[in-house]
């Protein structure tokens, strides 16, 4: 290791120097949308008031005010969590059978599942919303889930099919001798072994839950309504508004970014896709 | 072995779903594809609902082929999606290497680096077109106003005065115009994805073999040489990776589209499927056959690229 620590000049001093001009240029538009949120609207567009403003709590308080933020940041809370349940569930046990029983046909398999991510949702919208008004689950917790979960589903299975691969077969194996369940193996054995893959994946899901506002916009009036319906009801005329709207954007946002923060270590460790061997 | 089969069934609830969620919508769509279908008609009522006697054959493929903005937009779709693909990579190779080695505030670098990953994509459209490109109220805006200000007063300097006056007046682009949608929409994508980009070629970074690297520099290899033999082909799969988890994304790119057009501007298949869709279902449909197409086209490209090297 001594000798890739070469000390150079752009070592000790460009590099750090650059990586935070970046780390800082990246952050940047989100610090600004969080500082805006603390001006009033007649602040937000005046340039002398760009960085040096009086803040003001008010954009918040009208936000809870008027357009009930807790009732759509709980519908997102509810969808996005038992979607991501839903998904590991489902996924878990079918990323098990290709990584441990592989058949001929498991590649082909993974890569359908793939490729029906690339059906564009525009295409179905129609039939979706027919079909769901048919069956009288338009606008429903329930019918909000089970689209999350389908479209995070390939995704998922692909990710924790890449990180099972990785583990020895001769540890699950193991635990069939012992006279372990099929699913025993997978509660016992191999759960607590991929943990790492497995909470990268419930973190990416949850993160593609939270953010969707394809078919959580047009599939809700109301009751089921997460917070990108009240992001896409804000959309106000351009300028009028940059105090209320980036008030509104931050708290839709803020959770999932402080969640991020929170488990990046998760993420980096995790988000392999099968691209380290 | 029957002890294998309960374990192999264990993927079908999966399979099963994935493949209902596709089949019914997607045979849906296929038939109102081939049938006269419209949401409001004064002059032919009956055409509002969707029955086998408002058959109309390939009509409505017809109609999609001949309509000016269909090939505009598929150029658009490809247009923006190569466009993110090449910007994200490149940045994200470039920043993964350059924050691979430890430093001081490396944590927190990283921290502000992924942030825009998680944000939600229409907060991402709003925030840019609105608070950072609009050429009035937008951050472009207040900094072009501020240098043409900057440049009067140098006009009024003795002397050099002169020269500042050659200078042009700068006037800020309108990212709204046809021209210029699908650069707003780039922009803010690039943005949001290539965090994403870096986090997986950091954790690809990780497992790079260092007594490799050891040896190289023995053997007098230079930064650049090292870059280029060792973890540029160490980088393949990751970046064949994060090629093909992005075209899935951007093929279907829509809030963005939506946001920064309204209509007026650059449009791709998704979004003119959309527009379609307001009224004309049948050739929104039939759009929707040909964008499945296209996805397939590109999903037999990529896949086959990943594929490959997915079960070794």
């Amino acid at each position: 290791m001594a000798i890739v620590a070469q000390t150079s000049r752009f070592g000790t001093y460009g590099r750090p120097t650059l990586a935070w001009v970046i780390g800082l240029l990246f952050f940047f538009p989100i610090f600004y949308m969080v500082l805006t949120s603390f001006k009033t609207d007649a602040d937000a567009v005046k340039p002398e008031f760009l960085f040096f403003f009086t803040p003001t709590l008010e954009n918040y308080t009208n936000m809870t005010a008027n357009y009930d933020y807790w009732h759509f940041a709980r519908n997102s809370v509810i969808t996005a969590v038992s979607a991501t349940a839903f998904t590991l569930f489902v996924g878990i046990p079918a990323a098990y059978a290709m990584a441990f029983n592989p058949t001929r046909r498991t590649k082909d398999i993974l890569m359908w599942m793939l490729s029906t991510k690339m059906l564009p949702a525009a295409a179905v919208l129609y039939p979706m919303i027919f079909l769901a008004k048919g069956i009288g689950l338009y606008d429903t917790h329930i019918l909000i889930i089970t689209v999350l979960c389908l479209i995070n589903l390939p995704i998922a299975i692909w990710m924790l099919f890449t990180y099972f691969k990785e583990i020895p077969k001769d540890i699950i194996e193991a635990g069939k001798m012992d006279g372990v369940s099929t699913f025993g193996e997978i509660k016992e054995i191999l759960v607590p072994l991929a943990w790492g893959g497995i909470a990268a994946t419930a973190l990416l899901v949850f993160i593609f839950c939270w953010n969707e506002a394809y078919w959580t916009v047009r599939l809700t009036t109301l009751d089921a309504a997460t917070l990108s319906k009240l992001i896409e009801g804000n959309r106000a005329p351009e300028g009028l508004f940059f105090g209320r709207l980036s008030a509104v954007s931050t708290a839709a946002v803020g959770p999932i970014v402080v969640l991020g923060w929170f488990c990046q270590k998760q993420l980096v460790q995790g988000l392999t896709f099968g691209a380290v061997k | 072995m029957s002890d294998r089969k309960l374990p192999r069934l264990l993927q079908t609830p999966a399979v099963l779903m994935l493949l209902v969620w596709m089949l019914i919508p997607l045979g849906m769509t296929l038939y109102f594809s081939f049938i006269r279908y419209v949401l409001n008609s004064l002059r032919h009522p009956e055409w509002t609902s969707p029955v086998p006697s408002n058959w109309r054959g390939f009509g409505n493929y017809e109609f999609v082929l001949k309509s000016k903005d269909f090939l505009l937009a598929i150029q658009n779709s490809l247009f923006i999606v190569c466009s993110i693909l090449f910007l994200t990579v490149i940045l994200g190779v470039l920043i993964a290497v350059l924050i691979n080695k430890t430093f001081p505030g490396q944590g927190i670098v990283r921290v502000l680096l992924i942030s825009p990953f998680f944000v939600m994509p229409a907060v991402n459209a709003v925030l840019w077109i609105n608070m950072i490109l609009d050429p009035v109220l937008g951050l472009q805006g207040i900094a072009v106003g501020g240098i043409n200000d900057m440049l009067d007063g140098l006009r009024e300097m003795p002397l050099l005065g002169g020269f500042f006056s050659l200078w042009p007046e700068f006037s800020p682009i309108s990212f709204r115009a046809t021209q210029t949608s699908s650069i707003a929409v780039i922009m803010m994508v690039t943005w949001q994805w290539t965090p994403f980009a870096v986090l997986i070629f950091m954790t690809s970074l990780q497992s790079e073999d260092m007594q490799q690297k050891e040896a190289a520099i023995l053997d007098g290899a230079g930064p650049w040489s090292m870059f280029r033999f060792l973890t540029l082909p160490h980088l393949g799969r990751p970046i064949a990776i994060v090629v093909m988890i992005q075209a899935i994304f951007h093929l279907s790119l829509y809030a963005e589209i939506e946001i920064v057009s309204r209509g007026n501007g650059n449009k791709n298949l998704p979004y003119l499927i959309g527009e379609f869709a307001n009224n004309n279902i049948g050739a929104a449909s039939a759009t929707g056959i040909f964008a499945v197409i296209l996805a397939n086209i590109v999903a037999i490209f990529l896949l086959r690229m990943v594929g490959k090297t997915l079960m070794e």
